[in-house]
This record gives C-alpha cells, structure tokens and sequence, in this order.
C-alpha cells in the first residue's frame, strides 16, 4: 500500500499543474464570455449573458473568421506542396544526409522566430534586397511593392511553419516498410499507383499530422500578419488582442477564444477519427 | 479607474515613459489598478501599497526623499515623467530662488493620479502629466488655483493650447508642450499638394499610406474629414465616418504605432500619418520631406503643469511654472524634449519645427466619450482594419 502511495505523489504535481493551469484558466475563459462588459474602460460583471457570442454574428467579426480561415487554408495547401515530398526524399537519404538535412531544419530554431520575421522584411522592402537583386537583373525598372501584401503574409506563414510538416512526414515515411511498396510493384502497381494506394496511405497519420500542426497555430499566428501584412489583415488572433488590450472588452475577446479553441479541437477530434492515431505524429 | 489612455499625445509620452525604464507603460498601468484594487483598512492599505514600490527600488528611493524633503523650506518637488527638463534649466531655477528642485518621476498618469491622491494632493508641489488624468485630478479636488499675482508670465502662453475642457477657464494649468499628430508626406513621389485628411483619400495614393495605430485618433481625422468634432458621441455620424474610413483602405500602405516613420525612409510609403515625436525624428533624418498642418483642425494633446492642493511649498511652486513661461526657458525645454511649443511668446526663438503656424487656429483633444460612442468608433476600427486586408 505504502508504495502505491509514493508513485502516486511522484506525478501528483503534474496533474496539479495541469488543473490549475491549463484547466483551470479554461474554465474561467469560459465564464468569462458569458460575463457582462462593463462598458466604460476596463472590467466586467458577473452577470450572465449571451450578447458575446449574438455579437459574433457580426458580419465585421464573421469576415474575420473568413480570412483566417482562408489564410490558414491558402497556408497548409502550400505547406503540404512544399513539405510533403521534402519529407518524403528526406527520409529516403543516407543516414548522414538525414542527419545534415536534420541539423538544417533546425538552426533556425536557434534564433526568435521574431527575428527571423525582420529577415523577411529585409528581403522584401522596396530597398530591399529581392528588388535589388530583380532590378540588377534588369527584370523591372520600379522597385515592387512586395512588403504588407498578402502574399508577403503567406510566405511568412509557411516558412513559420513549414519545418512542422517536414517533420512529421519525415518521421512517418520513415519508419514504413518499403516491403509493402515493393510488393504492390510485384504485382503489377505502376510507381504512381504504388505510391497512391500504398505508400500515401501508409504515410496519411504524418500527412494529416502535419496538417493539424501547420493548420492550427496558422489560425493564431497574428503577429506574423501584423509585421509582414502591415497590421491590415485582421485575424481572430489579432482580434482577440485587440479586444484584450485597446478594447478591453474581456467577456467578447473570451468568446472570440472560446469558438476558436472549439474549431481547432474539432479539427484534432477529425484527425483523430481518419485517421485512427491517437497522439500527433512528428511530435510525440 | 481611468478609462483607455485616448489622449492623442499619450503614444508619445508613454513611449518616452517606457524608455526611461524597462517597464512598458500597459505594465505599469495593470500594478497602479493591482494596487487600487486590494482592500484592508486605510493604513494596511497603505502599508501593501509601500511593500509593493518597494519591489521597484528606485521608485522607493524617490518617494521616501520626497517624503523627507517635502518638510523643509527652501525645496520643490517636481512630479513628472522622466526626461522632462533638462538639468541646466532646473540649475538656473536654483541659483535664481534658492530653492532646489527635486524631479521625482512617475511612468504612468495613472500612477501619478493615485499617487497624488493618496498624498491628498500634498507631498508634490508641481505636477506635469497629460490633458485627460488633469481633467480627474480637478474633479478630486486635488489641485489648486495658479496664483496670477506670482506668475506674471501667464500671458505668454499661446492661446490655441488654452480654455481646453481639462481646464475651461485658464485657472489650474499652464501647458507644458503639445503633442499633435500630423501628415507628413515625400512631394518627390506624391504629385500633389496635401493640405488636409481629405488628400488622404485621393486615388493617387493608392497603396502609399503609413497610418499610426491609435483608433480615436483616425476615426477622429475621418470626422474632422467631414467637418465634425472627433470627439462625435452620435452613434449614427460615427458609423457614417466608419463607411468613409472605409474608403480609405485601398490607399493604406500599413497600419503601425512603432517607428512608423521609417516607412517614409525605407520608401514603402509616400504619405504617413505621425506622432509628435515621430515628425521630428523624420525631418531630422531627411529634411526635404513636406509637412502639413490639416486645414480641417489638428486633434491634439497637452501636457499640462499644475500646483497640488496641498503642495507644500506652493509659492515656490507658482515661481516655477512663471519660471517655466520665460521664452528662452521655454525654448531650452521643447528643444529637449521636442514637443509643439505652448508658450507663444518663445515662437520666435525656438527651433521652428517645433511651431504650429499661424494659420492654424483650430485645434482639437481627443476626450473619452460614451460607452455607446467608443463601442461604435471600436467597430469602426475593426472594420476599417478588414477592409484594408480586402
């Protein structure tokens, strides 16, 4: 009996943690977007409503979720073309290569994703170093305006969260058995019917894992829009900033939350039921 | 507690606060509301509030030498953001009366509002802080009258910056430098003159314009646009205003509070919409860049001085603010701390970037308005923002 006792302490103050910091301020962001906004500066009451969530209906509000949306969506579609057969060739080289690509992807890490953002803008600003380059070239006369544009966003948003897709292809792919793809060959699969029935199938758990890890956070990732959108585009993510800080309209900036967290676990609950896995692959 | 900071000079001075120390101003604003909060009897109160300024020494240090110093004769306590004088002006002020300045800082208004509140307008003698918390401060009782009698100087002051809603009779504040933001714009890239907001929405500028952050502050120009005040509490003129502001997306090149200016330097944008202290950080990188003074109305804010209640030494205190209004004093501090120059009588002798022209005979403060008004200008904003994503 004493013994049980002693393991039981050992994780106790990992569930503790997990109540009273992931939990815990969930429960009270729930609360909160049915408190009543007080109005004139900062604070709410407790008085129950469900104006918060009416208030989403806003078509203003709507179209944020719209160009999330399709920011997120236009960004894994581009993630999947670029990341899904880099994985793929990646996972097929020597085990050195592997190693090199493996340190590659990760030296960026090293520094602030912050940081790296500000590099993009050096490349991009109209004295920047692409225009340079291009007007060097002679391919334009006028410098393009390439900066706080959409697609200066969504090249932003996919060299965030490319190494993510990378990753979990790689390990997907990687641990198959080339076997059952040698076996489809055998009986008569041409190399792309090979690759459809078998190995995409075999790799769908990393796929689709990847998709949730770029699709997931690029719903939140507003600063990446602030910095290379120049502020125009707004997000659910910025949003929710905004209504937190300048707004102070807690109760409202809850519920923008609240639907958010609600769709992102709707996509994981889907992940999980295509694909029968239950942990995410490339991360755990 | 105090509503959103809206004052139109606020980016400004809460930027400077900022720099003087590692706190952002949001920080410092949630720790004064911390402190409002806690409950417990007068002087418990009192007790957590010290043990909590304890934590941030230097903010200890000072209150306790205010303390101690305020008793003794011969001394003033000035209660002001960092970096607000330069030392040789308050040397001279010394050598003059004999009596020694101490410049105790505050990062915040609000700090400043609770601090002076709690000290039941003693303790400080002047006080130096944004238009908005002045309002406050007069309505609690915390300040008193100037004393015309010692400050001769009162009629140097320009009358643009005076009878504002802070102070609508002249009788607590003597401006302290103004914050107004501006247009400034590159004539090399822009074909045509810009004289006010309205030029902002000309084709021409298609995809060219840096705009501050600040959502009062541009729903505010879009009204004096339409010839309102940008202090509009009627929802349905406000939504109007949101349907033109609007129209100004396709010409908005981005939307930043932070170094907006170097968009004008960098070449991503012809025209920005700047704060004070970014116009002048702007002229000094390139001089040829143009800027305007909008004929529809400048918004602005004040920085105001003015004389607690119960300061302890108040004649010394009146001293100072007619002190203050000397042109060639005045001159020394707004080249320092390079905001508009209030003292009309120190127009000529002052750096003229620094001078709003004659021209200019309207001016406007951006006020809170009502929990309806600021729900719609918020709405507008976010709109606005949307649009510009399209």
């Amino acid at each position: 009996m004493k013994k049980k006792n002693q393991w039981w302490l050992c994780i106790a103050p990992l569930y503790i943690f997990t109540l009273l910091f992931v939990l815990g301020p969930m429960i009270y962001m729930v609360a909160v977007s049915f408190a009543t906004n007080n109005g004139d500066g900062y604070g709410f009451q407790w008085l129950f409503t469900l104006d918060n969530y009416r208030k989403l209906r806003d078509p203003v509000y709507l179209q944020c979720f719209k160009q999330s949306f399709q920011l997120a969506f236009s960004t894994t579609i581009l993630v999947v073309l670029i990341g899904y057969p880099f994985g793929y060739f990646m996972a097929k080289l020597s085990a050195r290569g592997k190693k090199i690509m493996m340190f590659l992807i990760m030296v960026p890490f090293w520094t602030s994703s912050l940081i790296r953002l500000y590099g993009w803008i050096i490349i991009l600003q109209v004295k920047g170093v692409l225009n340079t380059v291009l007007k060097a070239m002679g391919l334009i006369e006028k410098p393009l305006k390439l900066l706080y544009s959409y697609p200066a966003v969504l090249i932003g948003m996919v060299y965030a969260l490319l190494p993510f897709m990378i990753l979990a292809v790689y390990s997907s792919v990687e641990k198959m058995d080339w076997s059952l793809v040698e076996a489809a060959r055998d009986l008569g699969a041409s190399p792309a019917k090979a690759f459809a029935t078998v190995t995409l199938k075999l790799t769908l758990p990393g796929l689709l894992s990847g998709v949730i890890l770029t699709f997931v956070p690029s719903m939140g990732l507003f600063f990446i829009a602030d910095i290379l959108g120049g502020n125009k585009i707004v997000l659910v993510g910025s949003l929710i900033q905004d209504q937190l800080t300048r707004g102070s309209n807690w109760p409202f900036a809850a519920a923008l939350a609240v639907i958010l967290t609600i769709m992102t676990s709707l996509m994981i609950f889907l992940y999980r039921k295509i694909t029968h896995v239950k942990d995410l692959e490339g991360i755990f | 507690m105090a509503g959103p900071a809206v004052s139109a000079a606020d980016g400004n001075c809460e930027e400077a606060c900022s720099q003087a120390d590692g706190y952002t101003s949001e920080q410092l604003l949630i720790d004064s509301r911390k402190l409002c909060m806690g409950v417990g009897t007068p002087k418990e109160e009192h007790m957590k509030k010290r043990l909590l300024t304890l934590g941030l020494a230097a903010f200890a240090a000072v209150s306790m030498s205010v303390c101690a110093g305020a008793e003794e004769n011969g001394e003033l306590v000035l209660f002001t953001w960092e970096g607000m004088f330069p030392q040789e002006v308050l040397d001279t002020f010394t050598e003059q009366t004999g009596v020694k300045v101490i410049y105790s800082n505050f990062d915040t208004d609000e700090t400043m509002l609770e601090k002076l509140a709690q000290a039941d307008g003693g303790d400080y003698d002047v006080v130096i802080a944004d238009d908005y918390i002045i309002e406050q401060a007069v309505s609690a009782g915390l300040v008193s009258e100037i004393d015309k009698e010692i400050v001769t100087n009162f009629g140097n002051i320009n009358p643009l910056y005076q009878g504002q809603f802070y102070d609508p009779e002249d009788k607590y504040t003597v401006p302290y430098g103004a914050g107004i933001p501006l247009i400034v714009y590159d004539p090399e890239l822009v074909d045509f003159e810009i004289k006010g907001y309205q030029d902002l929405w000309n084709p021409e500028l298609e995809d060219s314009i840096a705009i501050t952050a600040n959502y009062r502050v541009i729903n505010g120009i879009t009204l004096l646009s339409m010839g309102k005040s940008m202090n509009e509490e009627d929802v349905s003129v406000i939504e109007e205003a949101g349907q033109k502001l609007q129209e100004l997306a396709p010409n908005i090149r981005m939307i930043q509070d932070d170094n907006t200016q170097n968009a004008l330097l960098n070449g991503e944008a012809s025209v920005a919409f700047l704060y004070t202290s970014q116009v002048t950080t702007v002229l000094a990188e390139n001089p040829d860049l143009k800027v305007v003074y909008p004929e529809e109305g400048l918004g602005f804010g004040i920085m105001g001085a003015f004389v607690p209640s119960q300061a302890p030494n108040a004649e010394a205190a009146n001293k100072f603010l007619n002190y203050i209004l000397e042109p060639e004093v005045a001159k020394q501090c707004m080249e320092f701390i390079g905001y508009y120059n209030t003292t009309g009588a120190a127009d000529d002798i002052v750096d003229p970037s620094l001078v709003v022209p004659d021209s200019v005979s309207k001016g406007e403060i951006i006020q809170n308005v009502s929990a309806e008004a600021d729900e719609a200008y918020n709405k507008n904003w976010t709109e606005f923002k949307a649009a510009c994503g399209e």
